[in-house]
């Protein structure tokens, strides 16, 4: 396994809405790479278009340099925003038809619908009808709609939606490991926290244009420096404010985090800090992805 | 006729199939065949998953033992006053010779039945009839008496008695006054009668009439319930969101033409179901429902039913593409219901009346109503079988048609969210 999925110059508009602005990035084999964006980005409509579910103005989706097609699609697996599964439908057979239809056969598709329901602990309703599952476990069931064939690209929208930590954990678990053996695996989330606990690479869009894409680490480490300083008795930090070239990102508990331009001395800062009272933490952070996509859609 | 069902669907499909790759036909033969069996194999998918959702479903469990009840009904009461019924008490008033009892229970044999006799004063006979006590009486052989008029329609077992009864006595009567030798009057008892020819066609009667009712309840009923089930099963994949699955492994129109011909397969194994059944429980029973041409009419209601789906099916999907809701179904269902009703009403009124008027000799030719109108006009022997193969052949092509549009409308229509998605935005979206 391992494959390159490249979104080429994708356009779509929607009568005057621009959905999708010559939209390029990539995503290599190997990683979890988020996809970020504000409600209406054009997140969803990316995501549609690799499986033909959006026609495209222009723009082209390639699978390891070949335009994708039905044959190629067919061994991606895809996890919509609405979740989609029939509601009245045995889970065990709803897998395997989705199984099927994917190209299994039908030894295979029923042996993979076993594994995987025991792989996300829910094996016990295999017999259950959908609509009686609870959210979380429709949601584990539709991840193993799109991870019963093995597939070589993972496009997930909003997977982490609505799961309790313990869900979330699971399915974060396998998108990894999903990654790690050689799968290109995309997802979407409003979840910036997860996000950048589970990927490696991070793509940020809005208005259907691409803002910022990068590994995450990299990202962490470019832009303004992040420097968190506590003076005690302050829990406002109101002896940062008037600083020239210093922005108070966010105070929490006394715990002041700070934004330095290039220009600032930290030196200074902390003098400014010890004229204030007595500091009991000084330290430099990385850049949060939360920052990373505020400054980017600043 | 399975395979027949599966030919007419498969032959759309292929068309359609042949039409949209011929626009992008690489020459690579190999590839093209490998694409035309994973073709076949997702339509065949989603067709046996359709099949084991509707077999598996109360509805179907439920509607099938009715209509099997109800056809069950229509065939065998109409025969519990014959042959096996009770004797026919025949009350005799004055004398009545042995030889004339003779006859009158040679007469109740052919009626399907068998007499009793009682000897009974006049004023007793009458009475008796009043009150359901005799069946018939004989008034010193001159003179039958019955409580109610009998027209010579009739078909119930006093009836067909009384009719053969009168006849018969009438004949020996005339026998005797002739003073004919016993062997002419043995043969006069055994002539046969001439056969008779008629210029024009006659209205249908009795057996073949009911067999045309019965058909056309069936394809009415069944193209109602099984084209509903496909604009619902259509509407419920959009809303429940699992199309978006589905679409990104299959093409819309291999998803489509599966449901169809899904949906297509139940009712034609539940349609083939009540045909047969009601062939093996008319011949228990000796019911007339397989006398003269009301075979050929069961087979050509069959044969309509298909073709009638065949037509409709499409027309559904594309509506249940439209539905985002089950509340709209009934909105979208009604004006797609009405040729199929004026169809339905028409072939009534053709079956009633016995004489099929000029527009509905036109209406057999139309593939929406002709799935009514052209079993009716095989049922009154008012159609060719050329007449009727170009019917067919008209009916199959259109649907070809149909098939075409209804796809391109279902392409539009199925992945559209939020509100019930109008007509002319799809058309006008196409357009543009």
């Amino acid at each position: 396994m391992g494959g390159l999925l490249e979104l080429e110059k994708l356009s779509r508009r929607y009568g005057r809405i621009t959905a999708l602005d010559d939209l390029s990035f990539s995503v290599p084999a190997g990683q979890v790479v988020g996809f970020l964006g504000p409600n209406g980005a054009g997140k969803t409509t990316t995501m549609r278009a690799v499986f033909g579910l959006t026609d495209l103005d222009a723009g082209t989706v390639r699978w390891n340099g070949v335009p994708v097609g039905q044959a190629e699609r067919r061994s991606f697996g895809y996890m919509p925003e609405e979740r989609g599964l029939y509601p009245a439908m045995l889970v065990g057979e709803q897998l395997e038809y989705l199984g099927r239809l994917h190209g299994m056969s039908a030894i295979d598709a029923q042996s993979a619908t076993t594994n995987w329901l025991e792989r996300l602990g829910i094996a016990d309703r295999v017999r259950s009808k959908v609509d009686a599952l609870s959210h979380g476990n429709q949601q584990r069931v539709q991840l193993a709609a799109a991870l019963l064939h093995g597939p070589e690209a993972l496009i997930l929208d909003e997977p982490l939606a609505g799961l309790d930590p313990t869900g979330i954990d699971a399915i974060g678990a396998v998108l990894v490991e999903q990654a790690r053996s050689g799968c290109c695996v995309l997802f979407s989330s409003h979840q910036l926290d997860q996000v950048e606990d589970l990927c490696e690479s991070v793509t940020i869009i809005d208005h259907g244009r691409l803002v910022v894409t990068g590994k995450v680490d990299d990202l962490a480490h470019s832009g303004s420096r992040r420097l968190v300083v506590r003076v005690e008795g302050d829990r406002d930090a109101l002896w940062a404010k008037g600083l020239a070239g210093v922005t108070i990102s966010e105070v929490d508990a006394g715990a002041a985090r700070l934004v330095l331009d290039d220009s600032v001395d930290s030196q200074s800062v902390l003098r400014a800090a010890m004229a204030a009272g007595r500091v009991t933490e000084f330290v430099f952070r990385r850049r949060r992805l939360s920052e990373v996509f505020r400054e980017a859609l600043a | 006729m399975t395979q027949a069902v599966i030919a007419v669907i498969l032959a759309v499909v292929l068309l359609l199939r042949w039409r949209s790759r011929a626009k992008r036909r690489t020459g690579d033969a190999k590839r093209a065949w490998s694409g035309l069996g994973r073709v076949t194999s997702d339509v065949g998918l989603v067709a046996a998953r359709e099949m084991r959702e509707r077999f598996r479903g109360r509805i179907f469990r439920v509607g099938t033992l009715l209509v099997l009840a109800g056809v069950a009904a229509a065939i065998v009461i109409p025969t519990l006053d014959k042959g096996t019924s009770q004797p026919q008490t025949v009350g005799l008033v004055g004398t009545f010779p042995v030889p004339l009892r003779a006859i009158v229970v040679s007469s109740a044999k052919s009626a399907g039945t068998t007499v009793r006799f009682v000897s009974v004063n006049q004023e007793t006979a009458y009475a008796d009839l009043r009150s359901g006590r005799l069946d018939l009486a004989i008034v010193a052989g001159q003179e039958l008496v019955v409580n109610k008029p009998i027209a010579s329609t009739d078909t119930s077992t006093t009836a067909e008695l009384v009719l053969a009864v009168a006849k018969q006595l009438g004949v020996a009567e005339a026998v005797e006054a002739a003073h004919l030798t016993p062997a002419q009057s043995l043969e006069l008892a055994s002539a046969g009668a001439l056969p008779v020819r008629s210029l024009q066609r006659g209205a249908v009667k009795g057996a073949t009439q009911t067999t045309s009712l019965i058909g056309l309840i069936l394809i009415f009923v069944m193209l109602t319930q099984y084209n509903t089930w496909t604009l619902i099963g259509v509407m419920e994949e959009k809303s429940s969101r699992v199309i978006e699955v589905l679409l990104a492994t299959v093409r819309p129109i291999q998803l489509l033409t599966g449901k169809v011909l899904g949906i297509g397969l139940v009712a034609f194994a539940q349609a083939s179901l009540i045909v047969v059944f009601s062939l093996v429980l008319a011949k228990s029973v000796g019911s007339d429902l397989l006398h003269g041409t009301a075979p050929v009419v069961l087979v050509s209601t069959l044969v309509w039913l298909l073709l009638g789906y065949a037509f409709y099916c499409w027309v559904y999907a594309a509506a249940g593409s439209l539905a985002q809701r089950q509340d709209q179904v009934q909105s979208l269902a009604f004006p797609l219901s009405l040729p199929i009703i004026f169809g339905y009403v028409m072939a009534l009124t053709a079956v009633g009346s016995g004489s099929p008027s000029t527009l509905f000799k036109v209406l057999a030719y139309l593939p929406p109503t002709a799935p009514f109108a052209m079993p009716v006009l095989v049922g009154l022997g008012a159609v060719t079988w050329w007449e009727f193969m170009a019917s067919a052949l008209i009916s199959v092509v259109c649907t070809v048609g149909v098939a075409r549009l209804a796809t391109s409308i279902y392409k539009r229509a199925i992945l559209r969210t939020g509100a019930r998605v109008k007509l002319r935005d799809v058309v006008s979206s196409a357009a543009g």
